[in-house]
Parts: structure tokens; sequence; C-alpha cells
């Protein structure tokens, strides 16, 4: 008896999912517990696994297709059985705003199947084997100009690998060149992404303080936990970014007027800090918040930081610590990059967001007209004007200057 | 070669003649008066009945055929009709006196003796039985058809269900005898007796050898008659047929109740003519055939010339014939001479006969004289007879027309199941024994001393510490083969085997050394050097239901026994509608170091073949694991086995092979070595030349090659095959047949269709060279080796690096070789 794989509901909220990848093909035989395929809500990536043993008889949705939850996807059963009962139905294939994408990759430019090249006599057919045509397609990779190495000159995968790999054609041409170009289809996340940047900058008055703070204390901080970490005194790896994190919550216990949401009539003031962290993931951009951050000892910050961090880039974390509204106020580092300045992106409703940059060493008089390098650190403080005034957001970026100068752990 | 029985040169060498006794011709001379107390007034009507209805039926057959139309009704027969118009009382003759469980079989010209035999079945049957038979014979559909608005008693009933299920199948019709998959020259109907005729002149001469070793070997009632054509006399399988049938040894070496003659009689209906050849004068040199019998046995086969144109002549001689027969002393040749008045089929021209001959035997028709003679001793009057002519002509006429209308009687449907000719190809059954009764065995299984020496043997070629394993003390492939038949003789009683050197020598290879303490004659003998009979003889006994293991010494004598194997041992099953079954297993031995005619492969010959399921393993483990499942099943099966690897231990299965029963399911490819750039797919012995390669392009070349094991030809699942090729891109297939028209080429044909779009080049096939098998000394250069395996792959797939190759893979060469045929 042939049983359907359904697109399971992934949170209350979600209706469509996207399939990232197909890791099977139609006709394999599948145990219980392989992984069929993968796919992502707007939030989140998840992997689907086989529910019983058989083949894989039928598959209804292709990588990039957006599908509805609770829908069939694909077929599992005995060969021979009948798949057309799992069918999906048409009033259910799409969803309402947007029709199902299509493959998400569409190689544009037409490639020549086969040419002859050159004038000269004897055997000029170009040559290229089915799976090296078909690899070299999948990757939008020009191969008319490629010189194959296998029998007879025909072009196989090692050659279309191997052009892959940036090894240089050593016939160069100003006049050959490639129009090709690949289409992908946003995911879901980049999607959610492009929305809210652009909402954010459109709907509210955004401004951006820069300053800069010595860093010598939080370095030297940073360098004993190093040592404490290799002989083993210390347990916990705490980061430059954690404890500048560890100094914005102090110094938003100061300036509760930051620690807020601005809803349009009314400015709504939290009673605790939800830590909102800016984390790179595969799948773009995400902010989970560390909720009441203002209650953790530094030790704790640093393991609850690096816990949601982790979540996001494995698409586990929970759909409830993502959305705009988790975090009271954000914090994006973009030091390690060397980033020596940004203007960072409010996530609305919140009202601001601090960027840190990376550190820079400074002459300064130490007095005594000694003139020694210093560390800074670079701060960028983006504000919503419409909440709060340049007076209070100058003075709350030098609280959290002070924090940083004046740290102890 | 029993040595209970010595052969001393002082008797073999003494001076003497041989005696040849009187054989009879047409000695019977008994008047009707004389009959009278042999028969009573019904008898002598049903003798006269029986042959007008078949007089009729092939008249009738013979108006289709050449005149589309019979008593008004109008059809087209496109099929042939090899009709017996003129042989009548041969048939009747023959039939009179066999008992349901007598079987006969025919020839392409046997409508007459199915439609005899079937009438005497039809009267001796009890009611009940004749009805539940036709009421269950493919649920009763025929019978259907002619029960609907009958008026008569169930006899007559039976006869028009006779003469409706072999005419719907001479027209292929669904409610045929056999689904109209059999056809005028195979129609059969096993409940009344009747087992196949056959196309192929002489095709039954064996066959029904090994029915009656399987009514024998399992003291199986009655008798079987074979019936076949004079000219038939001149084909090998016949004569294989009449000498596996007279070996001594039924009545010099089997024991017991086992002693003594087969239960068949070859009898042969002489109607002078092979085709168009006469058999007397001018095709063959016998005269009368009966005086072959003089040259087969000391007995002369109790031969003997009977009138065939007299039904009480040729009944006479099959009364005093099966009595021989209750009594052990067979198996018996008769001649029964016949005239056919009807053309050979319905286009001889009678170009090869004069008039004058056919209107002289047409003066002595058997029907027309055995008539008169019965009217004239007062039996019966002649308006009666003229009645009884009348009526066959309307109960022909009526059958005719049920036959022919589509609408009651179509045809297999293969528009809506357009794969309903495949499904009947196999059975595909799963039997632990044919038959619920105690094997017969000479000793206990635990006792044989081939089985206690299999217990010290190590059942994986490397010791614990890794070392190999010596050939003395290893489990080696022909040991895995034994253990499953063993297995099977002490499972299934009707299990037999035979062949040449089955018997105390043990095989020819030793596969079999251990089963002669362990089985009584019946169960394992030697046959004549007679392959056509041997894997003849084992059809005759699968299909009549017993399970048996038929040996092929060298895969080369194959051809010997080509119709057995390739018309006869694939067909019967579908043929038939998928009613019999055969579980036959065909071991083919295939051969090396004895040049030209001792060292092909032709598995691609038998993998062509629909029907017949092939088998090559190649390693212990494979082929304890296949014959355990080919001798489980009830399909026949090819089972090849290589000499050069009969000493091979186990290497890929851990820790060993199982000693308990385990079946590896025919049809399931096996990867024997897991890799990522080239898959290497090999039949037979050739695994072990490809492990090889797969060694050298691993640390030569960097290649990691994957090895699969076909380990079956048919079925086969390309699946793992594919799923292999979509990771490497790359596939050669080597074996040792010649690679020409091998199978491989079938497999790599297949794969490139399966996985185009995965293939990083065209599948390669490495095969032997399409020439002579060469001397041991000279094979490297005929067998693929593993550098000819790296050199392909160098010139065909992917260039190795730094490789210079040996030998010529390039495509002129190709196209050269081609050319000239080689």
């Amino acid at each position: 008896m042939a049983i359907p794989v359904i697109m399971p509901k992934q949170g209350q909220s979600v209706e469509t999912c996207i399939i990232t990848r197909w890791f099977r093909n139609k006709g394999d035989k599948v145990s219980a517990g392989d992984i069929l395929f993968s796919y992502e809500t707007d939030k989140a990536a998840f992997d689907m696994e086989s529910p019983a043993d058989g083949i894989l008889l039928d598959i209804f949705f292709s990588e990039g297709d957006e599908v509805p939850v609770l829908m069939n996807v694909a077929v599992i059963g005995k060969t021979g059985e009948d798949t057309e009962q799992f069918l999906p139905g048409k009033a259910h294939s799409a969803t309402e705003t947007e029709p199902a994408a299509a493959s998400p990759e569409r190689v544009s430019a037409a490639e020549p199947v086969m040419t002859v090249t050159g004038s000269g006599s004897g055997d000029t057919l170009f040559r290229i084997s089915p799976r090296a045509k078909k690899l070299a397609e999948s990757r939008g990779l020009p191969y008319s100009n490629i010189q194959g190495s296998g029998p007879n000159g025909r072009i196989i995968v090692r050659d279309i690998e191997k052009a892959m790999a940036g090894v240089p054609d050593a016939r160069v041409s100003i006049t050959e060149y490639s129009t090709e170009f690949t289409d992908k289809t946003l995911s879901n996340v980049r999607r959610i992404i492009a929305r809210a940047m652009h909402s954010s900058l459109q709907n509210s008055a955004q401004l951006t303080h820069h300053l800069s703070a010595d860093v010598r204390r939080l370095l030297e901080a940073r360098r004993k936990i190093k040592e404490g970490l290799s002989s083993g005194t210390e347990k916990n790896d705490i980061t430059l970014n954690d404890m500048v994190c560890w100094c914005v919550i102090k110094a938003l216990k100061k300036f509760p007027e930051i620690n807020s949401h601005f809803l349009g009539e009314h400015i709504r003031f939290f009673n605790k800090i939800h830590l909102g962290l800016a984390v790179d993931t595969s799948r773009g951009l995400m902010v989970p918040a560390v909720k009441n951050a203002d209650d953790m000892d530094l030790p704790r910050l640093s393991l609850a930081l690096k816990m949601v961090a982790d979540a996001c880039r494995k698409g586990s974390i929970s759909p409830e610590l993502i959305q705009g509204s988790s975090a009271s106020f954000t914090v994006s580092n973009l030091g390690n990059y060397g980033v020596e300045m940004f203007t960072p992106v409010i996530n609305l409703p919140q009202t601001g967001i601090l960027g840190i940059c990376t550190i820079i060493n400074r002459p300064v008089d130490l007095g005594n007209n000694t003139f020694g390098f210093v560390p800074y650190m670079g701060l960028s403080l983006t504000y919503d004007h419409r909440a709060i005034d340049g007076g209070p957001a100058t003075l709350f970026l030098k609280a959290i200057k002070e924090q940083i100068e004046n740290f102890n752990y | 070669m029993p040595k209970s029985q010595i052969i001393s040169p002082k008797v073999v060498r003494k001076p003497q003649f041989i005696e040849f006794g009187k054989i009879p011709v047409n000695q019977y001379k008994k008047s009707i008066e004389e009959e009278k107390k042999n028969y009573s007034r019904e008898d002598f009507l049903r003798i006269y009945r029986d042959m007008v209805i078949i007089r009729e039926f092939e008249t009738m057959l013979n108006l289709i055929k050449t005149t589309n139309e019979y008593n008004g009704i109008a059809y087209n027969h496109p099929g042939p009709a090899h009709l017996s118009i003129g042989q009548e009382a041969s048939a009747v003759g023959m039939a009179f006196n066999l008992d349901i469980d007598d079987y006969i079989f025919g020839s392409h010209r046997s409508h007459g003796e199915i439609l005899a035999k079937g009438l005497s079945a039809i009267n001796r049957l009890d009611e009940d039985n004749l009805d539940s038979i036709m009421r269950n014979y493919f649920g009763g559909t025929a019978l259907k058809v002619v029960e609907k608005g009958f008026q008569g008693n169930i006899r007559e009933l039976g006869i028009h269900f006779l003469l409706y299920g072999a005419l719907a199948e001479i027209f292929a019709r669904e409610n045929g005898f056999n689904k109209g998959l059999g056809g005028s020259m195979h129609a059969f109907f096993t409940p009344f007796g009747i087992y196949p005729n056959n196309a192929i002149v002489g095709g039954s001469g064996d066959i029904s050898v090994g029915a009656a070793l399987y009514k024998k070997i399992n003291r199986k009632p009655c008798i079987v008659v074979c019936n076949i054509g004079d000219a038939s006399m001149g084909c090998g399988p016949v004569w294989e047929g009449i000498c596996f049938a007279t070996m001594d040894q039924y009545k010099t070496l089997w024991d017991g109740e086992y002693k003594g003659g087969l239960p068949l009689i070859f009898n042969f209906m002489n109607n002078l003519y092979g085709m168009g050849g006469q058999t007397m004068g001018e095709t063959m040199g016998f005269g009368i055939l009966a005086r072959i019998g003089a040259g087969v046995n000391p007995e002369s086969m109790h031969a003997e010339r009977v009138d065939g144109y007299n039904p009480l002549a040729v009944i006479d001689a099959f009364r005093r014939k099966i009595k021989l027969l209750e009594e052990k002393k067979g198996p018996v040749l008769l001649d029964t001479l016949t005239y056919r008045i009807s053309g050979h089929s319905p286009s001889d021209a009678s170009s090869y006969r004069s008039k004058e001959e056919i209107e002289a035997w047409q003066k002595e028709d058997s029907i027309t004289s055995f008539g008169g003679s019965i009217v004239s001793a007062g039996i019966v009057k002649q308006d009666h007879l003229d009645e009884i002519r009348s009526e066959a002509s309307e109960l022909i006429t009526h059958i005719l027309r049920l036959t022919v209308n589509d609408e009651i009687s179509p045809r297999l449907d293969l528009v809506s199941d357009p794969d309903a000719i495949g499904k009947m190809m196999f059975s595909n059954g799963s039997e632990d024994k044919m038959e619920d009764r105690e094997p017969e065995v000479l000793i206990h299984l635990e006792d044989n001393p081939r089985v206690k020496s299999l217990k010290n043997k190590e059942r994986y070629f490397r010791d614990k510490e890794g070392k190999l394993v010596s050939r003395v003390k290893l489990y080696q492939l022909r040991d895995g083969i034994f253990e499953a038949i063993v297995d099977r003789f002490y499972k299934d009683p009707t299990l037999a085997a035979w062949g040449e050197e089955n018997r105390d020598w043990g095989g020819a290879f030793a596969v079999y050394r251990g089963l002669t303490e362990a089985l009584p004659y019946h169960r394992l003998f030697n046959s004549p050097i007679s392959e056509g009979a041997i894997v003849g003889t084992a059809i005759g006994y699968g299909m009549c239901g017993g399970r048996v293991i038929a040996e092929i010494m060298y895969c080369d004598f194959l051809g010997r026994s080509g119709d057995e194997v390739f018309n006869q041992l694939p067909k019967w099953q579908a043929m038939s509608g998928n009613l019999i079954r055969m579980p036959v297993v065909i071991r083919v031995s295939v051969g090396s170091k004895y040049g030209a005619q001792h060292s092909q492969d032709w598995s691609s010959l038998t993998a062509h073949i629909p029907g017949l399921k092939v088998v090559f393993p190649a390693t212990p483990y494979d082929a304890k694991g296949l014959m355990n499942s080919a001798l489980q099943g009830t399909d026949p099966v090819i089972f090849f086995e290589s000499q050069r690897i009969y000493d091979i231990g186990e290497m890929f299965h851990k820790p060993g092979v199982p000693e308990e029963y385990y079946e590896i399911p025919i049809g399931e490819p096996d990867v024997k070595r897991s890799g990522e750039d080239i898959t290497i797919l090999t039949i037979g012995a050739t695994l072990y030349p490809a492990m090889n390669a797969a060694e050298t392009l691993q640390l030569k070349y960097g290649l990691n090659a994957e090895i699969i094991d076909a380990r079956t030809l048919v079925p086969f699942n390309y699946q793992p095959v594919i799923d292999s090729v979509k990771k490497t891109g790359r596939i050669v297939l080597a074996s040792d047949a010649s690679s020409r028209g091998s199978y491989l080429k079938e497999m790599a044909q297949t794969i490139t269709e399966l996985a185009f779009d995965q293939l990083d080049a065209p599948p390669v096939v490495i095969g032997s060279r399409n020439w002579i098998t060469p001397a041991y000394e000279m094979e490297q250069f005929f067998f693929p080796q593993p550098d000819w395996i790296i050199d392909a792959i160098h010139q065909k797939v992917i260039p190795l690096k730094g490789h210079t190759p040996k030998y010529d893979f390039s495509t002129g060469k190709l196209i050269l070789l081609n050319k000239n045929g080689v």
C-alpha cells in the first residue's frame, strides 16, 4: 500500500515551504529515516525523512517549488503501485498570492548541442559526454570552448570539474564572450529580509552616530580568558562581542527609553532587556533574541548568545525568537570583517541598533608628552528619531563607551 | 561405471554371433466374429463413432483451411493445421485401452490422438470426476460455453467440452485448453492424460522418456505413450530418447521395486512420409520401421509392426504391450502402419506421390472398412452408421460455430492487459518439495562422508589471523553447490539428478562427490552421452510434477541439447497457459584449458531465449544461495558454473558461507567492491580478473572502481547498476563470453538507455575474442585479462595519466575487427 509524504506544518503561522533540495530521485529505493529532501520555511530549514521503506514512486514538486503545508510531496510504495490518487489537487497546489516557482535555476542563452569547429580536415566533431554536459549546464558553465581530455577529444566530467575550479584557459579572447546569466528565484528567507529592510528604511527616521571606545581593558580580559582556557582555569570562551553586549545591557539599564518599541501611537518600554544579535547564516541574515538578557552574568550571556547563533545556523531556531518584535534592542557586529564604520538598519519596531566595528590603533596622548597607540573600537548607533532625540541617543552611546572603557570581569 | 559389474575380457572377447529374434509384421489375423467376445456392441460402435468424430473434425479444418468455409460457416484460420485424415484407426486403437493416468505425448500431427485419448478418458472417467475436471478447468470458462442450452448426459457434454477446448486452442481462443497459447501443434489437456504435442519433429522422443521416468521414480501408476512419426526416426533426440529409455541399468542396477524397464511405448505413427519424403524407399533405410528395435537391445524393444488401418489390430497390440510394461519389460517400440490421405498441410500439392497411390489407400479407408465389417458381422445396421456420421457433422458444425464467435470465444485480451503472456513465462513458485512424502536416501545426512569433511573446512578464504587458507582446508565453490543439492535431496522426494558421470565418479568436477553414497540409483544415475535426452528427459520429468537436476558436463555440449534447451524447456509453461510448472535445473559447466570445443561461455545464448532463468554465480556463497533458490523454484533455471573457479574460496561474504540454508534471490546483482570512479559489471569468473584490475587502477591511477557481479542474467534488476553508474558515470562490462552478441552487449544497451545522461563515456564491453579458444598456454590472448580492462578504460573511457596501453581498443580497430568478422 503506497503512502504519501506530506509537507509538514512547522509552526502555526507557516503556510508554505520551499523545497530546497531533493536527495533522492523518483524510482529510488528508500528506507525509513533516509533524508528525502530539505525544505525551508521563511525562518528555518528542515530535512524530511522517509516515513517508510519502499520505492520513491513519484515526486510532485521540484527543487525551488513553494509547497503549501500538508500537501502531498511524494509517494512511497512498491513498484507498480498507482500514485495518481496522491496527486495534489490543483486548488491547493499554490498559494494565493504567489504562484509556485518553477525550477530555481534557469540557464539562459542556449548552448550549442553539437557544433563543428574549425575548417581543417579530419575528425573535428564537437564531443562532450552526456554527464559532462549535464554537469556544465547545472553550473551554467559554458563548455563549447573547453578542451576535452577524453577519448577523441571528448569533454568528460573531469574537464568540466577542472574548468569549474578556475584553472585558466590558455586561449584568451576579447571577441568571444559569454552572455549567460542565471536567474535565481528568491528564497523565503531572502524575501523576508528584503521586505523587512526596505520597510525599516521607508517607515522610520533613522540616523547614525559614530564613536570609539578604548578597548585595552577588554583586550586584557580577553587575553586572560584565553590563557585560562588553555590552562583549564576558565571554562567559558567569552568573546569580545559577548563583552560588548554585556556593556550594552548595562548601558540600556541606564537608558530605559532606548530599550523600547516605537508602535506609531505609543512607545512600548520594556521592563526586561531582550537583546537581539544579528547572525549571518547560509540562508541569509537572522536576528535571534536572547530574552531577559539583563538577568544574566557574563558567562551565561556568552552561552546564550552562542546558543541562539548556532540554532540559527542549523535552522533549528524557534520561529518565535527571530521576529523583529522578539528583541528590545539589537547588536550587529561587523568588527571581525574589518569594517571601520557602518550604518546598521533598525529591526523595526525596535528603536535602536548598535553596530560594533573593527578595532583600530590610534595615537593617543598618554600624558607627559608621551604619545602611544591605543586600540579603539568603533561603535555605530542607529536610532529612530521618531522615538529618541539626538541628545539621549548620544548620552546612551557614551554610556556604552564608558562601560567598555571601565570594563571589569 | 559401477564397480559391482566387472567387464571381463574373457567374456567380451569370446567369439559369438548376435541372434535376432523375429519381429512380427502385421500378424493380427482375428475376425470380427472372434473379437466379439472381447468387445461389446457399444465398444464397436464407440470405436466407429470416435473415428468418425476425428475424421469430421479434420475434414472441417481442411475445408476451413482450403475454402474458408464449413457447412455454411465462414472462417479464416491463418495458423497451422497438420491433419491426420486416414490415420483415425491408429489414434482410436492407441487410446482404446489407455487409462486416465496413462499419458500420451504427440507430434505436430496429433489432433486425432488428442481427440481419441480425450474420448477414451470421457468414457472411462466416473461422472463426478468428469464434471469436476470440466468445472475447474480455468474456472469452467470452456464448460460454460458448451453447457449453455445443452441437453444430454454428462459424457455427451464431455465430448462437446473436448471438441470445443481443442478447436478453441487450435484457433487461439482464450477458452482453448491452453488459453490459445499452444495452438494446433501444442494442444494438450493433462486432466485427460493428454500431454503436449510437439511442433518439432521427434520433440516428444526424449520428453516422453522423462515422463516415464517420473512414473517409475515416483512409483506412479500407468504408462506413457510417445506418439511420433516415422520420419522422426531420423532425429537425434528420438534415438537419444530410445537409448536413454533402454539403458541396462534399469534392469541390472536399480534396486527392489525400481528394478525393471520403463513403462513406455514408442508408438511410431508410420504414415510412410516425412512431409514429402518417403521414409520407406527414399529418406531412411530401415524398410520396415519396427526393424530398428533389433538394434537397440536384446529384446528388440518387443518391436512389432501393426496394421494401423484396423483399429482392432492396434487395440490388440496395445493390450499385449501394456501387459509387457506391467511386467516391467518395457520399453516397447510399435510401428503402427497408417496412411495420411490429407496433405502434410493444406498447402501440400501432393507432388511427391501419385493419385493412384492415394486412391488405393482410400479404397481401404479404415472407417469405411471397419463400418462394413461390423455391419456384415450383424453388429449394427448401415443406417445407424450413417446416423453417427451425420450426428458428427452436426456436432462439429455446432462446435465450430461456438468457436469462431468472437464474443463467445474471445482471444486473450492483450489490449487491456498487454503483459498477459509475459505473466505466464514463469510460474515463480516457491516449493520446498514437489510432493509430500519421505525422500528415499541410503544414509543419514550427518553420516555422509563429504558432509562430515565439510564440517572441518574453512568457510572464508582467510583464517582468523588473516592468512590465506590452504586449498585442502578451504570450503570451495563446488562445496556450496553440493550443500544446496544434498539438502534438497533430503527435502524433496521427487528430486532426481542425472547426466554423464553423475554417479560413482561424483560428477566430472567433483560437485556430486558424496551423493552416490547417499542416494539410490533411481535418484542419481549416469546417463548415456546424450545431451539432448539428458535435458529432454528432465523436461518430461519436470512437466509431470517432479523436480530434477540435469547436468551438461561442458557448456560446449549445450549445442547437442539445442532443441531441448531452446525450443522445449523454455516454452511449455507459457504454452500450457501457465498450468504446467517446470522445476528443472540444468547445471552447465563452463570449461577452460581444453581448447575450442571445451571452453566456451554460452550463457548469452540461453539468456536470449525467453522462458529461461539464467544464473552464473562466481563465489561459494552465491553458488549455494542461488542453487537453493533454483531448487526452491518452479521454473527452468540454466545454472552456469565455471571450471576456473570450482576450487575458489569465499572472498566476499564475511565470516564465510553459512552452514545453514539460505536463498539468494535470482535476479539480483551484487556489489562486490565499492568505489566511486568507475563501475565494472562482470558475469561469472571474470569477477576475479576485474578485482585484479581494480587493485591496479587504485594503486597506479587513483581510480576507485566499483565491481558489480551480475550473478544472474535473467531476470536482472538493473537498479543497483544504474545507482552505481549515477555515482561513477562510467561503466565497463566484462565476461568470458566471446564479445560479439554477448549478453554484455544487451546489458550495455539497456544501461545506456536507462542512464544515458549519467554517462561520461559509452559503456564498454570487454569479452573474449571472436575466435576459437586456443590452447591453455595462449588463453591470456583470448579471455579478458586485467590489462585489457585497464587498456580499454584508458582508450575508451578516461585516459589514465602515464598509462601506455598494450592492446588496441581504438575505434578504428573495432571497425576493422567487425569488418573481418572476428
